[in-house]
């Protein structure tokens, strides 16, 4: 099972995609970093599971994210 | 006091709507969007989800939901927002100063020329006056759904889909019909701009611009968003580029119980009543010459009745009915435009009731009507 923490635009696209995620049963959480890349709101969805999917499933719904860490398999 | 100025501001509250506001200020006071602490993500996910009832209340979806001081300000943000690099503008002669102000300020730079499209008691003759106007600089539409004046509901599916074909900027101003009637971003409006506070039943100091997405609106408020902090340019993903600054949460939160208080009510019913007493009211005014009422038998209208009494000027009788316990506005209701097409020199006296009021309340106001006629006359 791969995790990953995607570097959300704004605290609403934040929410928009931890709905949508957890609407296809995959785990994930919002959480906060202050020391993000330029261009985020420092609010990150942390997905701890099936992170391709996850992925996968905000490109096609159009929701803007920066992959910033693949926690590798658990 | 029995107040039948709900087009200005609904009055009272539904319950659920005091208690949403109660319930926010109790344990949403942190600033949405911005910190990671329990309390501010709390808040921002109230927001958030103030944000979705709207959304699927007009068709959105909910990242185009921008919430604003009012409806003004909605309508600002959008004639703005799609007109600054120019063009030419329509609006209809029903619009309120919130329309007609912001667009006669822009014509008055060289960029911008203004177009005002005659409205007739007749959809058809409507529709084709907003026709002959398009030119092919026409950037944008502004039109009211319906008038606060009289209250006539515009022909503004037809309007929109004249904007469609003509790939022009469709902005209505919902503020009368938005929670009597569905409004969907589907009926082929481009931007949505409403009040919180008139028929959806949020508290002052709220407002609405819903957007389908399609026509990008430059920001006329640039601030602090949450988002791209160490950036010294507005973001331009919405909502964040049009919501400067901490955002009325509490505002929001009412506006979403009201719009739920709507759903459970069921709009119908509450344009049905409202109607009943509108028809109730025109009835009492007909069966006496004294009375003037401003409706056209083609015309369809919100639950507003637009009224004189002869030989009386609006104001006074507004004056008068005050000092009996009702609350009507007279005058020229911030619509120039409206009351110039009207007519009506003194202006009219607007009543406009909402679900709380009854009938019983509606014959004690004609009672008070008949007896200043009586003693003013």
């Amino acid at each position: 099972m791969m995790i990953c923490i995607a570097e959300m635009p704004s605290y609403t696209y934040a929410v928009k995609g931890k709905k949508l995620l957890s609407s296809k049963n995959i785990r994930c959480s919002i959480i906060r970093n202050e020391k993000t890349s330029s261009g985020s709101c420092g609010y990150m969805l942390n997905i701890d599971e099936n992170c391709e999917k996850a992925l996968s499933l905000l490109d096609k719904s159009g929701i803007s994210y920066k992959k910033i860490t693949d926690g590798g398999a658990l | 006091m029995i107040n039948f100025d709900n087009a200005a501001t609904t009055y009272p509250k539904p319950l659920s709507v005091r208690r949403a506001v109660d319930d926010a200020i109790r344990k949403y006071g942190g600033n949405a969007g911005r910190g990671g602490h329990s309390l501010a993500m709390r808040t921002s996910e109230a927001l958030y989800s103030a944000r979705e009832t709207v959304a699927d209340f007009f068709g959105a979806v909910p990242e185009n939901v921008v919430f604003t001081m009012n409806c003004t300000y909605a309508l600002n943000m959008a004639i703005q927002g799609i007109m600054c690099d120019g063009g030419h503008i329509i609006i209809s002669s029903m619009e309120h100063n919130s329309v007609a102000r912001p667009v006669t300020a822009l014509a008055m730079k060289k960029n911008v020329t203004l177009s005002v499209a005659e409205v007739f008691p007749e959809d058809n003759l409507t529709i084709e006056s907003f026709r002959r106007l398009i030119r092919s600089d026409t950037r944008a539409v502004v039109c009211t759904l319906a008038g606060n004046v009289t209250g006539q509901i515009l022909p503004y599916r037809e309007i929109a889909g004249i904007c469609r074909e003509n790939n022009i900027c469709f902005i209505a101003d919902g503020a009368q019909l938005c929670g009597i009637r569905e409004v969907k971003l589907s009926d082929g409006i481009n931007i949505l701009c409403t009040a919180g506070h008139k028929g959806l039943y949020g508290i002052t100091g709220t407002g609405l611009l819903v957007t389908d997405g399609k026509y990008p609106i430059k920001p006329v408020i640039q601030g602090g968003t949450g988002s791209n902090s160490m950036s010294l340019l507005q973001p331009d993903i919405l909502p964040d580029s049009l919501e400067s600054g901490t955002p009325n949460v509490i505002g929001a939160m009412s506006v979403k119980a009201g719009i739920e208080f709507i759903r459970k009510t069921g709009m119908q019913k509450i344009e049905q009543h409202e109607n009943l007493l509108c028809r109730h009211f025109i009835s009492l005014l007909e069966k006496n010459r004294d009375f003037v009422v401003y409706r056209e038998p083609a015309a369809e209208y919100v639950p507003i009745v637009s009224f004189n009494i002869k030989d009386i000027p609006s104001e006074r009788t507004a004056a008068y009915l005050a000092e009996k316990g009702f609350g009507l506005r007279a005058g020229f209701h911030c619509s120039a435009l409206a009351h110039a097409s009207l007519g009506t020199k003194d202006g009219t006296v607007r009543f406009a009731p909402s679900v709380f009021n009854s009938i019983s309340e509606t014959d004690r106001l004609f009672a008070e009507l008949r007896q200043h006629r009586t003693i003013t006359v």
